[in-house]
């Protein structure tokens, strides 16, 4: 059966790299001529490379040469850059780099439109821009499994108000004492649970007590490449607990044209935090190469046509 | 000193003192675990040193054995069982009890073998067979050092149970962890006490039992003078 699927996704892997193969001959067909030239970074995790590659491959789609700096830092690394016109473009997450470019001032909100509308109140002077933010997000998220889903059928944080006293809580030690975690579930939601039980933060420790049953509920995060691996629901936080961290292009003023704004807005109005998990698992658990799992992606979504 | 002052005004909290991070609990499950790790290391470790050492071959072997498992840090070993076992006791145990193992095969097997070969003819002269000399003649006489192994090991194990918090275990390891995540450094300090007080009480009480298993001719024997001669008149 394992040998099965493992040639079954070998297959795909193999159709997905000749896809590739092809999309890209397409875009750097001789005879067109460049628009300008692009320099789109990523974060050091495999997330932000995905990321960076759609936005990039669909920027050399439309006929801007791109350069790729993937994999290059951390934020403390990543800003910097930009700032200095080293990179022009990198995927960022709407009120996480809103904290950053605030020095940790604790404007963000798990209002998208209002933290991305503070985030460029702080990238305007530096010369920077954050486009439009799309719906998926990489956030703090409380995960059950499908089993517990059903049984109390479960789709959102407020859903477990009423039945919070019969499950148990696993998150990191600090949990108790965070508002994003139990101390937030309570005030935002109302929710209390049976007992906490102090694992790791979105880490082996908390796969292991989903698995063997000692909780119910736990922190994960929502973009997770193993989330449907695991047979995890992401509970939807509708009363907007969490700051979000939607994806959002920070991106210089001066590249940021009409055109350039338009390729990207249209990629993240199409993304969606399902479809970070498919690709994160794609790269994450079947080792494929990000480049590809992009490039199929514009594919499927028919970016290319 | 406010930190002093933080961890005394922290055990006079009655909301510490029950749920399930009570102290009450918390120290049972420390308890617990100690406790299986050395009933099963002990359960392991005394044949094998006491069989040894009564036929005295092999000894050097089982004792470098043995003495690996001393080599082998508590926290690798507890890593990799989580790995396979998963969430639970198992892993605690399973290291808890490899550490339990070396000093209780080592005591046990030098126990034996430094019994007075003279006694052991002496039995032997006196028609006692192989099994009856061993429980009767050679493991009374064995008592102290083998007891000094199972307390060398009990506090040990005690100690060090307080990675099982690591794996998400419970035990006083919880207080440690949880407020070095939490920055609380009151309740890490609260967990390092209480777990000094545990493995104390652990040294105090085996001694205890030590006391009254020792044979009373032993005890005799380690009297001052003084004593000696009144006592031996009246046994």
């Amino acid at each position: 059966m394992i040998r099965k699927t493992g040639s079954t996704w070998f297959i795909a892997a193999l159709t997905v790299l000749v896809t590739a193969a092809v999309a890209c001959g397409g875009t750097t067909s001789p005879g067109t001529t460049s628009k300008g030239t692009i320099t789109v970074a990523g974060f050091n995790f495999p997330e932000s490379s995905i990321l960076a590659e759609l936005y990039g491959q669909a920027l050399a789609h439309d006929g801007y040469t791109v350069n790729y700096k993937l994999l290059l830092g951390t934020r403390e690394v990543v800003a910097p850059a930009i700032k200095s016109g080293q990179i022009d473009l990198y995927p960022g997450y709407a009120a996480t780099e809103l904290e950053y470019y605030n020095s940790g001032a604790g404007e963000a909100t798990g209002d998208v439109t209002a933290t991305t509308a503070k985030l460029n109140g702080h990238l305007q002077s530096l010369g920077l821009e954050a486009l439009t933010p799309s719906a998926a997000v990489d956030q703090n998220a409380f995960a059950v499994t499908k089993a517990t889903a059903t049984k109390y059928s479960l789709t959102k944080l407020s859903d477990l108000t009423p039945i919070g006293n019969q499950l148990v809580l696993g998150a990191g030690p600090e949990c108790p004492t965070r508002p994003f975690c139990q101390p937030g579930l309570k005030t935002t939601y109302g929710i209390t649970f049976k007992d906490f039980k102090a694992l790791d933060t979105d880490g082996p420790l908390t796969r292991a007590a989903f698995k063997n049953g000692s909780i119910q509920v736990g922190l994960v995060f929502s973009s997770d490449a193993d989330l449907n691996q695991l047979g995890l629901v992401v509970l939807q936080d509708d009363k907007h607990l969490e700051n979000a961290d939607n994806v959002v292009p920070i991106i210089r003023q001066t590249v940021a044209t009409s055109e350039v704004s338009t390729v990207l807005n249209k990629i993240d109005a199409g993304l969606t935090t399902a479809d970070l998990v498919t690709m994160n698992g794609q790269v994450e658990l079947l080792h494929q190469d990000a480049d590809a799992v992009a490039a199929a992606y514009l594919q499927q979504h028919k970016f290319f046509s | 000193m406010s930190l002093l002052r933080q961890v005394w005004s922290w055990f006079f909290n009655s909301a510490h003192w029950h749920g399930s991070n009570g102290i009450p609990v918390r120290l049972a499950e420390h308890v617990q675990i100690s406790a299986e790790s050395v009933v099963i290391g002990a359960a392991i470790a005394l044949p094998v040193g006491i069989l040894l050492g009564h036929y005295g071959r092999f000894g050097n072997l089982a004792i470098n054995i043995s003495n690996t498992g001393r080599a082998i840090p508590s926290f690798g070993l507890l890593v990799v069982a989580f790995q396979i076992f998963g969430l639970g006791d198992g892993p605690i145990i399973l290291a808890l009890t490899a550490l339990a193992i070396p000093p209780m095969v080592t005591n046990s097997y030098v126990a034996l073998r430094e019994v007075d070969p003279d006694v052991k003819d002496a039995a032997r002269g006196m028609g006692y067979r192989d099994l009856a000399q061993l429980l009767r003649v050679e493991l009374p006489l064995a008592v102290p050092l083998i007891m000094a192994g199972i307390r060398t090991s009990a506090v040990q194990v005690v100690a060090t149970a307080t990675l099982a918090a690591i794996i998400a275990g419970g035990g006083l390891g919880r207080y440690i962890v949880d407020g070095y995540a939490t920055q609380k450094y009151d309740v890490m300090v609260v967990g390092a006490v209480l777990v000094a007080a545990l493995a104390l009480a652990t040294e105090v009480s085996l001694w205890g039992l030590q006391q009254v298993l020792v044979p009373r001719g032993i005890r005799l024997l380690k009297a001052p003078a003084s004593r000696k001669g009144t006592t031996f008149k009246t046994a």
